[in-house]
């Protein structure tokens, strides 16, 4: 199995949390870049010999939203290849409709028991850790 | 006897001797011009006879002889002409040619002739050869031997056929144009230069109410009878004294009105007839026109009222030309406009108010007014003030007495206000629209917003309890599963608002939908438990509706009764009834029931009658606001213990 470098971008801490507890009790070598918005992810993005291989993105954020963000992220000639996957609270059809309209690897929705949340993120990991990325 | 008596004696016989002489010169003079006189004479005698031979010869009248037995000796050939007969070749007796009807007055005609010598304008009818039937006119005289004895008779007959029918035709022609007269629907008097009555009719007497015959008219004075008939005129010397000027003027007159006590007008014409120079007498007509004037006068009174009404209506009118110029306009108009009547008449109507692309709006217009078509229209004008207004017209081609279009008529209605509010419920639309967007963002946000540290307790909890496994007691495990089922039953809460607050958000998507296919996906989506039967009596049908609405609905009706079964076999019916223009439902278990007295309680948002950990008590408020979304109703029977049928309407 691959080892991801995933950029995880989302605001609320104890989301972090989990994302680095579940990875860690799945013991799984994935490492892990945290943004806590979308100014700050840019920040990390412009560094283009560090390219994550995939993006988890929150929605609901201060500043630069996911879907604003996802905007800029599709309309740039490099960073445009990245997978990114939303991990959001918001099951708004507009927002699902939007997000995929503008081009996403994937839709996920948090769901409230912890235990639920580790599934899914266990098999979203494996599922793009057999997939073949992009280098740049 | 003295020399001098001698002498007187002597000269006197000379001078006799001398006239003696003179008047047999005169004498011998006389005679040979008597001789001359009679040579030429005689010489014209007999020119004469033989011209008269020739004239009965080739006179173009037929010409004949018969003997005094009638017995045809002689025909000319006019005569052979006209009878057909060859008498050099057969013998032919007058009898023969005589008409069968005409036999008796042909016989007092020849004893007329024997007796006379001659008879004269003879006229009877005749057979020729080829059974033709002619009418001829004979002028006959006896032939005289040199004793003076009746030998023949001869005569000159005329073909007078032709005349005779032209004769004939012309009196059928007069009496024809007398009956005409007699009848015509004008009363009429011809009468001569004395005003003595040359002719009249029958209307004539009807008009003057005059009890006796057009004939019994004839011969009298006009000038007497109108003093007696004066009494039935409104103004009785006003009628006779127009009449004598117009007798003492002798011109034609045409047109005079006369209005009778009874209420009759009559129209009175005067004129006199004249062939060539001469003067054929003086002609009055007399046409009753009561009806023709009351007509006319009622039609002016339309007119009038049409007209009033045209002019204090609040409504424009324009009256344009084909070219678009103006021809008419109304007072309110010119309220309407601002511009005076002076203003706009002979101006194109586009050039001068219309604003924006107006101009174009009414040259199309008026292009389906030349097609013959009308219809209404809006325009947005700009008044003389400088004002913008709304006007709605309704145009119709304007024809002529040919229906040829000549142009056409608006009736200008000012819609401002009406399209002020118009376009404020535009706008009002438009924000409320925008501002249940908003809405729904905020509802999604929120519901973001507060799900989130649910989500965060729950992974904090579970986090407590992994790394203190073993440690905690029976207790605070207990506890924990209660916070765990507590943090559902929330974040369930906060799904369900966003639920209701979506339903009526959102506009409804209208689409044929297949009730049987999202029984079918309900059905699979939800938990059964092992013991609850679903059977659906018959295929649901397809109508017009939201489908993600109607399979919540389902969801939500479905979900509930399983979860209210408390048999130890459940059962839950679904069935439909076809109604005119809907359809009706219903969904039957024989779970807890329901008391009567919450039966309308639990459609209303937050009313559960179980607390329970699955039930947040909006299931039902949505379904309900669903169904009126799809303009049906729901109400539900129940028997505690026994069971619940929820019945509901959608709409086909």
């Amino acid at each position: 199995m691959k080892t991801l470098n995933i950029l995880l971008i989302e605001d609320d801490m104890i989301e972090v949390m989990k994302l680095n507890r579940t990875i860690s009790s799945l013991q799984l070598n994935h490492k892990i870049i945290e943004a806590n918005n979308g100014e700050d992810a840019l920040k990390i993005l412009e560094q283009k010999d560090v390219l994550p291989d995939i993006i988890l993105l929150d929605l609901n954020m201060p500043k630069i939203n996911g879907i604003e963000f996802l905007g800029i992220l599709k309309n740039d000639e490099t960073l445009k290849y990245i997978p990114t996957i939303i991990l959001t609270t918001s099951n708004n059809q507009k927002d699902l409709l939007e997000c995929y309209k503008i081009g996403v690897a994937g839709y996920v929705l948090k769901p409230l028991k912890y235990e639920d949340y580790m599934t899914k993120i266990e098999k979203l990991l494996a599922y793009w850790s057999i997939n073949e990325l992009i280098k740049v | 006897m003295d020399q001098n008596q001698v002498e007187i004696l002597k000269r006197a016989l000379d001078r006799e001797k001398n006239a003696r002489k003179a008047a047999e010169k005169i004498l011998e003079e006389k005679s040979r011009e008597l001789y001359f006189t009679s040579q030429k004479l005689e010489n014209l005698l007999n020119e004469k006879s033989s011209e008269l031979q020739g004239v009965f010869e080739n006179i173009v009248d037929a010409y004949v002889v018969i003997d005094l037995n009638g017995k045809i000796l002689k025909f000319n050939e006019a005569a052979t002409k006209l009878f057909g007969y060859d008498i050099d070749k057969e013998g032919v007796n007058v009898a023969k040619l005589i008409h069968k009807d005409d036999f008796q007055y042909a016989e007092e005609c020849f004893n007329n002739l024997l007796s006379h010598g001659f008879f004269k304008d003879y006229e009877t009818r005749v057979y020729t050869k080829s059974k033709e039937v002619k009418w001829v006119h004979v002028n006959g005289s006896i032939v005289f031997d040199k004793d003076n004895k009746p030998v023949a008779a001869q005569g000159i007959v005329r073909d007078i056929t032709e005349e005779r029918a032209s004769a004939e035709k012309l009196i059928e022609s007069e009496s024809r144009l007398a009956t005409l007269v007699l009848n015509l629907d004008s009363g009429i008097i011809l009468e001569d230069e004395n005003r003595n009555i040359v002719l009249t009719n029958t209307k004539f007497c009807e008009l003057f109410k005059i009890d006796a015959q057009p004939s019994d008219l004839y011969g009298m004075d006009c000038a007497t009878a109108s003093e007696k008939n004066k009494v039935l005129f409104k103004n009785p010397e006003g009628f006779i004294q127009r009449m004598q000027s117009i007798d003492k003027a002798k011109e034609t007159v045409i047109g005079d009105e006369l209005e009778m006590l009874d209420g009759t007008i009559l129209e009175r014409n005067y004129m006199p007839i004249n062939i060539g120079d001469k003067s054929k007498g003086f002609l009055w007509t007399f046409t009753d026109v009561t009806l023709k004037r009351t007509y006319r006068k009622r039609l002016e009174a339309q007119r009038q009222k049409y007209f009033s009404i045209i002019a204090n209506m609040n409504l424009g009118l324009v009256e344009v030309n084909n070219d678009d110029e103006i021809l008419m306009i109304n007072q309110s108009f010119s309220e309407m406009s601002g511009y005076k009547e002076e203003e706009l008449l002979g101006k194109k109507s586009r050039e001068i108010y219309p604003i924006e692309d107006g101009s174009e709006i009414i040259a199309k217009e008026h292009e389906k007014r030349r097609r013959g078509e009308s219809n209404s229209y809006e325009l947005k004008v700009k008044t003389k003030q400088g004002d913008i207004r709304y006007w709605l017209i309704s145009g119709a081609p304007n024809f002529n007495l040919n229906g040829d279009v000549v142009g056409s008529i608006g009736v200008h209605l000012d819609i401002t206000e009406l399209k002020e509010l118009e376009l404020q419920k535009e706008k009002l639309l438009i924000k409320l629209e925008k501002s249940n967007d908003e809405l729904q963002e905020y509802a999604h946000i929120v519901s973001h917003d507060l799900k989130s540290p649910l989500r965060s307790i729950d992974a904090l909890v579970s986090w407590l309890k992994e790394d203190n496994k073993g440690k905690l007691d029976e207790m605070s495990l207990k506890n924990f599963e209660l916070i765990e089922a507590t943090l559902e039953k929330m974040e369930q809460l906060i799904t369900d608002v966003l639920d209701y607050s979506s339903v009526g958000a959102e506009k409804i998507e209208t689409e044929a939908v297949d009730l049987d296919k999202i029984l079918s996906d309900v059905i699979t989506i939800l938990y059964i438990p092992e013991h609850i039967n679903i059977n659906a009596i018959h295929p649901l049908p397809t109508l017009k509706g939201d489908a993600i609405k109607l399979q919540q609905l389902f969801q939500n009706l479905i979900s509930n009764a399983v979860k209210f079964i408390d048999k130890e076999e459940g059962i839950i019916t679904i069935d439909f009834e076809d109604l005119k223009s809907h359809y009706k439902f219903s969904i039957q278990d024989n779970g807890i029931g329901i008391d009567k007295q919450f039966h309308d309680k639990i459609f209303k948002i937050f009313h559960t009658l179980n607390k329970s950990k699955d039930s947040t008590g909006i299931g039902l408020s949505i379904v309900k606001k669903i169904v009126d979304l799809h303009e049906g109703q729901i109400w539900l029977e129940s028997q505690l213990n026994v069971g619940t049928t929820f019945y509901f309407t959608l709409k086909k």
